[in-house]
Formats: C-alpha cells, structure tokens, sequence
C-alpha cells in the first residue's frame, strides 16, 4: 500500500459531477475540499484582516481632513488595472531565490494589493461624503475632531466602508484560486487540475466551488454589517448620500 | 466644426482600419489555402512555429504564424475546430494525449506514429515524418544527489514537483510511483507551472526532483542533473508536423515534400541551441528562427 | 548564471522595446478591440438586463444576483472551458470579459434610474410628456453619471482582465506578461502591464471628460 497524496491521484476521466462531489474521499482528508478550503479561507481572511488595518485608518483621516482626493481615484484606477496573476508570478521567483518557498508571501501580498483599492476608496468615500451640515452640528455641539470623526462620520459612514469590505472580500475569494498556479494549492488546485489533465469535471467542479465561496463570504460580510450597523444609522440610511461613488 | 469632427472621425476609423489590417501581405503567387501555424506557449514550441512559419513562406507558400496559446489539448482542439493548419509536436504526448491506453512500446517512435497517425487522419489532420530532433521527458535532480537513475529515487523520500498533466499520466507520475515500474514513495508533491519555475523550486529546495524537458537549458546552467529512465518508462519525445489534410492537399505533394525535408534537417542540438538563445540570452523566437534558417541556406530562394 | 541575476536582463531593456514595437503595437491594438468588444456587448446585456430590472421590481434581486454569482467565477476557469466549444477564438476571450461587465453595469444603471427623484418623473408627466419622451429627455440625463461612473470602473476592470484571456491566445498585452513569465525575462512583463495600465488610466480620463461633456449640468452645480 503506498501513501498517494490524494488529490495527486488522478480523477477518472470519465466521472461525472454528481458523482465526484457526491464522494466521500472528494471532501475528505489533507488535500479534500474541506482542508483545500480552509486554507483558501484562511489565507482570505489574513489577508483582509491586514488590508482592513492597512487601509482603513488612513483612508478615515485624510477623509476627515478632506485631503487626498486624486490619490483615491488613481489608486482605485491602478489597483483595478494591475492584473493580479502577473503581480503574483513576478513575486514568486524571487520569493523562491531569498529561501520563503512558494507560499505564502507572493500571493498574499498581491491578494493584498488587490483588497486595498476597494477598502480604501469605499471608506474614504462615505467619510468624504458624510453631510457636511451634520459634521458642523457634532462640532456646534462642542465635540472634539477625535469624537468627530469616530462618533459621527465613521458611524455614518459605516454601511459604505462595508460595502468596500464586501467587495474586497468577494474579490478576494474569487482570485485566490491563481495560488495554486503557483506552487501552491487551496481552492484553486481543481481548476488547475482540470487544466491540466483536460478533464472537465474537475474544472468545472472547481470552479462551482470557488464561487460557492464567494457568494457565502458576500452573505456573511452582510450578516456582519447587521451585527454592527448601529440602530439609529441604519434608518439614516436611506437619507445619506452614501451611495455616491461606492463601488459593489 | 462639423467638419472638423468628422474628418476627424473618419481619420481615427481609417487608422485604426489600417492597424488592424497591417502585417497582413498578399502573395500574387499564392495557389492554395493560408496555412495557420501557432505554437504552444513555450519558448521552444514558438521557435520551432517559426521556422516551419519562415521556412514555408520563403518556400512561397502563404503563410500566418498566430500568436502562441495553450499547450497540446488547445492545440489539438484548435486543429479540430479548423482555426489552425499546422502543429508541430511532440509524438510522446500526442501519445499519452489521444491514446493513453495502447499498449505499444513508447519508446518507439515508429509505433507511436502508427498509432497516432489513424487517429488524426480520421479527424481530417495528417502526420508527417518526425524529425530526429527530440526533447524528451527528464527526470531532474539537483547536481548533488545520491541518485544515478531514478530507480535510486525510491530509497530517498524525496519531495516531487511536476506539471499538473503529470499527476495522471501512467508514463510520468503513475509510473514513478507504481510498484510495477519505480515503485519512488515521496514525501510529498508539488504541483509547479511548466517552466524555468520548475528549476526556480529545484534551486531553492523546495522539492528534490522535477519532471522537466531533456533541452531545458537550465538543467546545465542551474548544475542540475537529468536521472537515467533505467525502467525505459518515458515515451519517444521527437517532433513531428501535424497538418490539416485539406490544406495538405490543396497544395499539393510539394508541401508534403518541403515539410518532411525541414524536418529532417532539425536536430536535438538545435533545440538546446534555439532555448539557450531565447530562455538564457532572452532573444526573441522569430530572429532565433531566421538566423538558423539563413544559416542552413533556408531562407535562400 | 540564472536569468534574473544577469545584467541583461534588468527591468526594461529599452532597446526590446524598440526592436520589438511591431508586437507590443499589435498587443496594444488586440488589447483596445478585445476592452471595447466587452464593453460594447456587457452594455447591451446590461441594458437589457436593467431594463427588466426596473420594469419589474421583484425581478432586480436575482438579475442583481446572477450578476454577482457569473463575476465569482473564476476567468481561468470560464476560459478554459469554453475553449472545447469555440476554440482559442475571440468570441473565447470577449463573451467572458463581457459577462464580468454585467455586475457593475446592470447595478449602475439601475442606481441611476432609480436615482431620479419621484417629484421630477411626476413633475415631467404632468408636463404632458410621454414616457418615452419622459425616459429619454429626463430620466436618462439625470441617470447618467451613475452610468458613466459604472463605465468607467468596467472598463479599467476590464482592460485588466483582458489580460488574463492571454492563456488563449487572445490577451493583447497579457501576451508579453505571459512571454515573460515563462522565460522569466523582466522586460515583457513590466512593458505589458505598465501599458496596461496607461491604457486603462487613458480610457478611465476619455470616458470621464466624455461623460463632463454630457452631462454639463452637473459640473454647473459642481463649481
């Protein structure tokens, strides 16, 4: 009996959908889909995880001090443009030559550089456009630039920046896939599998499950927004300005 | 003012017009369909396109070469579905692509070629003669291994990086790992791009053998080393022109004549050559081709 | 010895791009066909699709969804798949890109449309204006700059994504990233994606200024 890696050993060629999701031995053990997923999750999420942190904060404040207007058009444009598979085979090689492997680096940062333009433009976006006549009320009121921002913008604001995370979520899933062009596996190993070995199954199979995926990470960044929208401003939400030049 | 836009309008579709349609030449002597040739998206495969490309053009022969796309499977399709003339490859995956079950000797070219060519024929395509040039499968190591021949592997755990086709093919990873042929257990596996990311993995250790191409040129380059296949499990590797019959024969027995010479002038040493130009010295195919050409006296007519 | 590592092979080898302009023009020229082939195709799609939308209200939520369940699929894949049924053709590469467009057009649209105040439609018909006249004369002005900007985030979108159809063949500038992807040479690359990437900041400018043009009402009340 010799240890095959699983997912190495091929699928038959003629084997039909139903019948591959409908085995056991497809989902199971360490190169199944639920293993294959959970590492295409986990990488999702460290990757947002670190574009939230990286692009919220400052998109908020040069929101609030009503800078930097061009940089969030332009970067939203060249984030959008930069094909991501490119980025990531171009970080491969050199990964591999400074000794980090295959994984995780090259395809983290460009899932990175791909997540930032919509968390970005989205959040500053909705800050941008927070009613000024609201803004000038909180200060009337004698709260401080601090309280401003965090209190009233963001809070208002907040069901747009979610959009921006929805997006980059989306975006995100649905790309990761390219990982397992390049050294790695994950999700994405059926579609390349499939590729590969001209067997259609697997590529469409794969490719089920990746927007499968997608659609399950869009539905929970919604469930999350519930959870967070404060009451009040989910009735203002109708009355704000926030759908102006969000993107999803 | 209307006019201006206008004329403008006019000029902006007539450039673009004659953008699209440059590069597109029109042979008086033309007496035959345009033979399409594209090559499969590696260095090799585009410079071989061009000098089969080169070669029937200066033949007089009207010519398009495509732009490189896919690999066997697209090729094959593109063939079927009438959107290319001309392949040109590798008879030992033609094999394992349209007969993965014959149970002939692989490693001879003539018996592949009897059992592809009835295949092809019956969907309107035709194999010509193979050349002697060949680029065979390789089993790579890095220049420091124990191993000799890949029957040494087994004993060695070794990691194994390999093209996703690979993993289902009885001549390339079923075989290293039936216990019938090499019986190698890995350690693990690591499916890798076709390509010099294969040597990039080898060099930093991120696995211990490669299945590559015996005309990659970084195998010497990178102090790599190809095993001895002492089990004779890899096929016969030589190219060979695959034409549609249609065009084959609406030129006439010539065409078959001039392919089948060509062929046989391309040796093994001219495909490291053409992959050192292009992969290590980074030329581009079409010079690569035209220089080999002129050369031989190819281009000479 | 590794290609990389050589002095002749840095970022961009000028002199590659000069000898080499006849392909990286035909690259560029295949890139704008295949961009505006989509666009023009995803627009009529998505004009339809929105139209259905707004006529019937129950309808938007799975149009709107279909949308977003085609954008999740993988363009690897898509490609892929389609190339047993028609091949390392154009259509391959163009109907694709085209259905990507979808969800951020029929969404632009159907914003814009809605957009429009119900005081301004009934102001309009009360006016005595047909509803096609209405459709066309008021709320299509109005819903414009929604689509303009839903254009303008497909096209950059887009012109991105094109270059991924290069895996068959049909990927305008993607060819030079993929030619330097396999033989690891810089200059390709670098050239493929940064005229990429000029040209969707050059296509994003023209739509923009074409759409200030259309619409000079809204840069009145702008300044």
């Amino acid at each position: 009996m010799i240890a095959l890696p699983i997912a190495q050993a091929a699928v038959p060629r003629g084997i039909g959908l139903l019948e591959w999701l409908g085995d056991l031995d497809t989902w199971l053990g360490p190169d199944g889909i639920l293993s294959s997923g959970l590492d295409t999750v986990t990488l999702c999420a460290a990757v947002m995880g670190t574009g939230i942190l990286l692009a919220l904060p400052p998109a908020a404040l040069l929101a609030h001090l009503r800078r930097g207007e061009l940089t969030a058009t332009a970067l939203v444009t060249l984030g959008r443009a930069v094909p991501t598979f490119a980025v990531a085979a171009l970080l491969v090689p050199v990964a591999l030559r400074r000794g980090w492997g295959f994984e995780p680096w090259p395809i983290f940062l460009a899932l990175l550089l791909l997540a930032l333009p919509p968390l970005y433009l989205n959040t500053y976006t909705a800050i941008r456009h927070v009613d000024q006549g609201t803004v000038d009320a909180a200060r009337a009121m004698g709260f401080g630039e601090r309280s401003i921002l965090f209190r009233v913008e963001f809070a208002l604001a907040i069901s747009v920046v979610f959009t921006g995370i929805r997006v980059a979520a989306v975006q995100v899933v649905a790309t990761e896939p390219i990982r397992a062009f390049l050294g790695g596996d994950g999700l994405g190993r059926y579609v390349r599998d499939g590729l590969g070995q001209n067997n259609e199954t697997l590529i469409i199979g794969g490719a089920l499950l990746i927007a499968a995926l997608a659609a399950t990470t869009s539905l929970v960044v919604t469930l999350l927004e519930r959870v967070t929208v404060p009451h009040g401003v989910r009735r203002l939400r109708l009355q704000t300005a926030s759908r102006r030049g969000s993107i999803g | 003012m209307r006019i201006t836009i206008g004329a403008l309008l006019v000029a902006m579709v007539a450039a673009a017009a004659v953008l699209v349609a440059g590069g597109g030449d029109d042979d008086g002597d033309a007496e035959g369909p345009t033979i399409r040739i594209r090559g499969q998206d590696f260095s090799e495969s585009v410079t071989i396109a061009e000098v089969y490309g080169q070669y029937l053009s200066a033949r007089g022969y009207d010519v398009s070469i495509l732009t490189p796309a896919g690999f066997r499977t697209e090729a094959i399709e593109a063939l079927r579905n009438d959107q290319v003339d001309l392949i040109i490859d590798y008879i030992g995956g033609e094999l394992t692509a349209l007969a993965p079950d014959a149970g002939i000797d692989a490693a001879d070219a003539d018996a592949i070629i009897a059992t592809i060519g009835p295949v092809h024929e019956a969907e309107g395509a035709t194999v010509l003669d193979y050349s002697p040039a060949i680029d065979g499968d390789a089993f790579v190591v890095r220049g420091d291994s124990e191993a000799q021949t890949i029957s040494d592997v087994a004993a060695l755990g070794y990691v194994f990086g390999a093209a996703a086709a690979c993993f289902e093919r009885p001549q390339c990873f079923l075989g290293y790992t039936d216990p019938g042929v090499y019986g190698i257990e890995f350690s693990d596996t690591v499916t890798i791009e076709f390509g010099p990311l294969l040597g990039e993995a080898l060099a930093a250790g991120e696995v211990d053998a490669v299945v590559w191409n015996t005309t990659a040129p970084q195998i010497g380059v990178q102090g790599f080393r190809v095993l001895e296949d002492d089990q004779g499990l890899h096929p016969a590797q030589n190219i060979a022109p695959i034409i549609s019959s249609a065009v084959l024969e609406a030129w006439g027995p010539g065409l078959r004549d001039a392919l089948n010479e060509l062929s046989a002038l391309i040796t093994t040493d001219d495909l490291v050559a053409w992959n050192i130009e292009t992969d290590l010295e980074l030329r581009e195919s079409d010079d690569v081709a035209r220089e080999w050409l002129e050369q031989k006296g190819l281009l000479a007519q | 010895m590794i290609p990389a590592l050589q002095a002749s092979n840095p970022i961009v080898r000028w002199s590659w791009f000069v000898d080499e302009w006849d392909q990286i023009q035909a690259a560029l020229v295949q890139h704008l066909e295949l961009t505006l082939l989509a666009l023009g195709l995803g627009l009529l799609l998505s004009a339809t699709l929105a139209a259905v939308a707004l006529r019937y209200e129950r309808g938007a939520p799975s149009i709107t969804a279909g949308a977003a369940a085609f954008y999740t699929i993988p363009s690897v894949a898509l490609f892929g798949l389609l190339v047993p049924y028609t091949g390392l053709s154009r259509a391959t590469a163009v109907l694709p890109l085209a259905g990507y467009t979808l969800l951020i057009l029929v969404t632009a649209i159907i914003d814009g449309f809605r957009s429009v105040p119900a005081e301004v439609r009934e102001a309009a018909s009360g006016m005595g204006m047909s509803s096609r006249r209405r459709l066309l004369t008021v709320e299509l002005p109005l819903a414009l700059p929604y689509v303009i900007t839903g254009i303008r985030i497909a096209t950059v979108s887009t012109v991105g994504l094109v270059t991924v159809a290069a895996i068959i063949g049909q990927g305008g500038l993607g060819r030079l990233i993929l030619d330097g992807l396999r033989r690891t040479f810089w200059t390709p690359m670098t050239i493929g994606a940064s005229l990429s990437i000029l040209l969707a900041l050059a296509l994003d400018l023209l739509i923009y200024h074409a759409g200030a043009a259309a619409t000079p009402w809204a840069r009145r009340r702008r300044a």
